[in-house]
């Protein structure tokens, strides 16, 4: 369409003379102002909060600039909680991703052989999902439970474990138990995501394959994979932004135990604020967070902007 | 359409309820008391409340919960406080938080509310942990202690009396195990997860042995340390799982019959002796054991009642600090809801002693409770030391390492006290 | 039925496992609600020999997770109307019209839901507590609606620009303004992508604990997560009673997320025009 096309219409309408690039600013300002007083704000004041040194129990408060991010290079707890943060990212969203495609395609081909059973299909993949994560924690706390919990009776009872593991208490299996809770609770938000792009995509586009020849896997590579990358973009960046926060359902798995090794960075940031007290070097630790998630989000979108490009 | 009834929806509930809310407040002087969740029956307390409220015509007490979490409750009360503006009369705090808040100026001293003779009344333990500077900055609410749990059945058939050292229980709970042969039967269950529980007992086992975490022999600390990792890796009297035990834990493992001997806070004591608990009568209340040659060491525990120093309200939520801790309200509390009395007198009284034996058994030990270390940096030391004792309850560092970086640690953030530049660092 | 079972066999299976995987510990929640307080932590046997509804009564009728519930429903409810009506117009925007800065713009809605609500915790109570929001519904639906537009954003932004530009364009052309071409034309075909998000903001509101936790002080405003919270005593944690409020709490969803099944396959077969 051309800029004199566009003029005409708004002769046209007579009535409204708003040029489209006002409508933009129109329909776009409500979410500035909602988020610019509710989120942005808040974050201002955090990251101003961050160049300080707060210590109320020290009676404390001043300037210091970046003294504290400073700080953060010598701090081996943080380091250390940097790389158990990594680790869990890496590996539930990962998980995620996948088992969301599996539980997507499952899916999506149910609802092509139709089936009265597809709907509660849909809310069983989602029902992990719609339990707060506090509670969720908490069934999988009891889940783990080394005496009394589920998971070692059935382990023992069929056979595959002789003792009782211990899911929680032992240092090499509590960061890894933490990243089934999460990638249980959190698989059905990648899944849905990825099912909504898959019904995007144009069936023609199958059924032009087929008739070249191509397989099952030769369509899914070259037709459903490349359209629904900005979907799976999507489910990366908002997956991985909240895997490096996430604080409620490790937090109350382990509290951060045994022997630190499932101190995430949000757990450290917590004890630093809320605990000690460190207002300024907690709000540091927070940044800190944020610059990671940042980072990888950068990457997934240098990584996969060909693709999206491509297909868009 | 959907979305003007969502709206409609929206706008007549949450601001119904505000204004509903703030008509109510201007009725009279209202008092907001806020405390974690309370066990048991949350109705006993509101009815104390409105026992005041009736002596005070106009006055009107409202309650606001916190989730009895600590940690939730710490950071709630941390971010109201400071800057001045909490928006509470009256709070319920842990007896570690006492230091740190009134060495923040948060909360006001509440000497006229406790004479010093008045004090005597009290166990000793909680009012030091109360008196910042001199002066009195919380009132005991109530009190804590870890004891020893035993089953005496076990015991009798045996043949063992209780042990009174560590070594002792070390010892009667292996002979047990082989004795018992039962695969599911553990000698001794303890709070092991990295939590404020783990320092508790931590310093339980090494005050015990005339040491302490971070100050104190060395040899001898060291020594705790290694007798608590030893009950898992050498003795085998405690299952692995402890390293990630709190108190629900070790209850439910000794509350199945599956463990000889607890470390835990009173509270289990009326869960045991439950209807249809297969331990019912058969379990038995002791100090903790020590190290031969010194004293049992148990760690205090309990909450106190303080006021924020910006209150408007001083003189009232002064008068309701003083009636909650009256002895009468304290029989109350102790009797309704099985909370154990500030007051050392109420431990002679028949009525609560007939309902409540246990309290005989407690009084010993209440009085000779010691507070975690007294400091505005409790907080502080407890955070950089937990890890280091989980670590080695686990297997994941020596007691001599841990010991080793502790006792460094600590001497940073005391030591830089007035320079506090680095209390981040590790 | 068997004819869908024959034909499906291995998708059954598969079927099957994952629901175990989703289900499992739902239902082992559910066997968990139903014990009597003795047999809690008494394994074998997986079947209950007894079963009790002390729990549920206790749930239901002895607490304030009811209104607490009805709090929840409200503050998701209208956190997801705002998320969705405000998002869906900026959505379009940076979809469709010319305005500039877009990929900032982008960028700063990832940048806000990037940062640790931690952080943001205490200064955001500040902030609530002057406006005079403390302790009301709308503090947390307000704060709930904010953190979740990013992600409306994204997601509605990505199912317009799939929708084909020559529909917005010929709408134009007859006349429509933007806002009616988005209003008549586009949110209509949109409605898939509407429901999708609109279920993530719901679902989002429902589980969110730490602010509605902070923001909130009283039964008219508890949150049912923070409800839950409120179970265990000092020590005591009653296990029983935490699994039935566990039960009750997800139903709403688990029955949202099936009505909104209809609307996500309903938009699919309305809204099938293709470029």
């Amino acid at each position: 369409m051309t800029e004199r096309s566009l003029a005409e219409i708004k002769k046209q309408n007579g009535t409204i003379h708003l040029s489209e690039r006002a409508w933009g600013y129109l329909f776009a300002g409500p979410a500035f102002i909602l988020v610019g007083l509710i989120a942005l704000a808040p974050i201002t004041a955090a990251l101003w909060l961050s160049l300080r040194q707060q210590l109320p129990i020290f009676g404390i408060d001043a300037f210091v600039g970046f003294q504290n991010y400073l700080q953060l290079f010598e701090d081996d707890r943080f380091w250390a909680a940097c790389r158990t943060t990594l680790y869990f990212t890496v590996l539930s969203v990962s998980a995620e991703l996948l088992l969301g495609f599996g539980f997507a395609l499952l899916l999506s081909r149910l609802s092509d052989g139709g089936g009265g059973g597809l709907r509660w299909a849909h809310v069983m993949i989602i029902l992990p999902w719609a339990i707060p994560t506090v509670v969720s924690a908490q069934i999988w706390a009891w889940l783990y439970q080394p005496d009394y919990g589920l998971l070692n009776y059935l382990l023992y009872a069929a056979g595959i474990t002789e003792g009782r593991i211990d899911w929680l208490g032992d240092p090499d299996w509590a960061i890894h138990a933490a990243v089934v809770m999460d990638v249980w609770k959190t698989t059905p938000f990648a899944a849905l995501l990825l099912l909504a792009g898959l019904k995007t995509v144009p069936q023609e586009l199958y059924a032009a394959a087929r008739v070249d020849g191509a397989g099952t896997w030769e369509q899914f590579r070259r037709i459903t994979l490349p359209l629904l990358m900005p979907v799976v973009l999507i489910v990366l960046v908002f997956r991985t932004m909240d895997a490096v926060r996430v604080f409620d359902a490790v937090f109350v798995l382990t509290g951060g135990g045994p022997g630190n090794s499932t101190e995430t960075l949000s757990i450290y940031a917590y004890k630093t604020l809320f605990q000690t007290l460190q207002f300024g070097y907690g709000s540091a630790l927070a940044t800190a967070m944020f610059v990671l998630a940042a980072l990888l989000s950068l990457l997934y979108v240098l990584l996969l902007r060909r693709h999206v490009q491509e297909s868009a | 359409m959907i979305i003007g009834a969502f709206f409609l929806l929206w706008v007549s509930t949450t601001f119904g309820c505000t204004q509903a809310g703030e008509g109510t407040d201007r009725a009279s002087t209202t008092v907001v008391f806020k405390h974690g969740k309370l066990s048991g029956d949350g109705r006993v307390l509101s009815d104390l409340l409105r026992d005041f409220e009736r002596r005070h015509p106009g006055l009107l007490i409202r309650e606001e919960l916190l989730p009895a979490d600590s940690d939730r409750q710490h950071q709630y009360y941390a971010m109201n406080l400071d800057g001045g503006k909490a928006p509470f009369d009256l709070l319920a705090i842990d007896t570690i938080w006492a230091q740190e808040f009134a060495k923040a100026g948060w909360i006001a001293p509440l000497d006229e509310v406790l004479t010093p003779t008045e004090r005597e009344d009290f166990f000793p333990g909680p009012i030091e942990a109360a008196t910042f500077q001199g002066r009195l900055y919380a009132v005991p609410w109530y009190v804590d202690a870890g004891v020893l749990y035993y089953r005496r059945d076990l015991l009798d058939r045996h043949g063992f009396e209780p042990p009174h050292t560590w070594p002792e229980l070390a010892r009667i709970a292996k002979l047990v195990l082989d004795g018992e042969q039962d695969s599911k039967l553990a000698g001794f269950v303890w709070q092991g997860k990295q939590y404020e529980g783990l320092m508790c007992v931590a310093l339980e086992v090494l005050r015990s042995n005339g040491t302490d975490l971070w100050s104190g022999d060395r040899d001898r600390a060291e020594y705790g340390l290694r007798f608590l990792r030893e009950t898992i890796a050498t003795h085998g009297i405690t299952p692995l799982s402890t390293s990630m035990a709190d108190e629900e834990s070790t209850r439910w493992i000794f509350g199945e019959g599956h463990a000889l001997f607890m470390r835990n806070w009173p509270y289990a004591w009326s869960m045991l002796q439950q209807e249809g608990s297969p331990v019912r009568g058969k379990v038995g209340v002791i100090p903790l054991p020590a190290f031969p040659g010194f004293r049992s060491a148990p760690v205090l525990g309990g909450w106190m009642l303080a006021m924020p120093n910006n209150s408007t309200q001083q003189e009232i939520v002064r008068e309701l600090i003083s009636f909650l801790t009256s002895p009468d309200t304290q029989h109350r509390i102790a009797m309704e809801l099985g909370y154990n009395p500030v007051r050392r007198a109420l431990y002679t009284d028949e009525s609560l002693l007939e309902l409540r034996p246990l309290l005989k058994d407690l009084y010993p030990i209440l009085l000779g409770a010691k507070p975690r270390p007294v400091t505005p940096y409790y907080l502080l030391v407890s955070q950089a030391v937990q890890p280091e004792v989980s670590a080695v309850v686990v297997g994941r560092r020596s007691p001599a390492e841990a010991l080793g970086i502790i006792r460094r640690r600590v001497e940073q953030i005391m030591g830089e006290q007035t320079s506090p530049a680095r209390l981040g660092r590790s | 039925m068997m004819m869908w079972f024959r034909t499906h066999g291995l998708t059954a299976c598969v079927l099957l496992l994952v629901g175990l995987f989703c289900l499992g510990p739902v239902l082992w929640q559910a066997v968990t609600s139903l014990k009597p307080d003795q047999d809690l932590v008494r394994l074998p046997p997986l079947i209950p020999e007894r079963v009790t509804g002390v729990h549920y009564d206790r749930v239901l009728l002895q607490s304030s997770l009811p209104r607490s519930l009805a709090n929840s429903v409200v503050v998701a409810a209208s956190a997801t109307v705002t998320a969705i009506v405000v998002g869906s117009f900026c959505a379009f925007a940076l979809a469709r019209l010319p305005i500039a800065g877009k990929s900032v713009i982008l960028g700063v809605a990832l940048v806000t839901s990037m940062f640790p609500p931690i952080a943001v915790i205490s200064p955001l109570y500040l902030l609530m507590r002057e406006l005079g929001l403390r302790d009301t519904l709308v503090a947390v639906g307000l704060t709930h609606a904010v953190y979740s537009l990013p992600l409306a954003v994204w997601l509605l932004t990505s199912f317009f620009q799939q929708l084909p530009k020559e529909l917005y364009q010929a709408a134009r052309i007859d006349g429509c303004t933007p806002l009616q071409a988005l209003l008549t034309i586009i949110l209509p075909l949109a409605r898939p992508g509407l429901a999708v998000a609109a279920l993530l903001v719901f679902i989002y509101s429902w589980n969110e604990f730490m602010f509605a936790l902070t923001l909130t002080a009283s039964d008219t405003t508890r949150t049912a997560p923070v409800a839950v919270a409120l179970f265990p005593g000092l020590y005591e944690i009653p296990w029983g009673d935490l699994a039935a409020a566990s039960l009750v709490v997800t139903l709403p969803v688990a029955g949202l997320a099936l009505a909104f099944q209809r609307h996500i396959i309903a938009g699919l077969t309305a809204g099938s025009v293709k470029g």
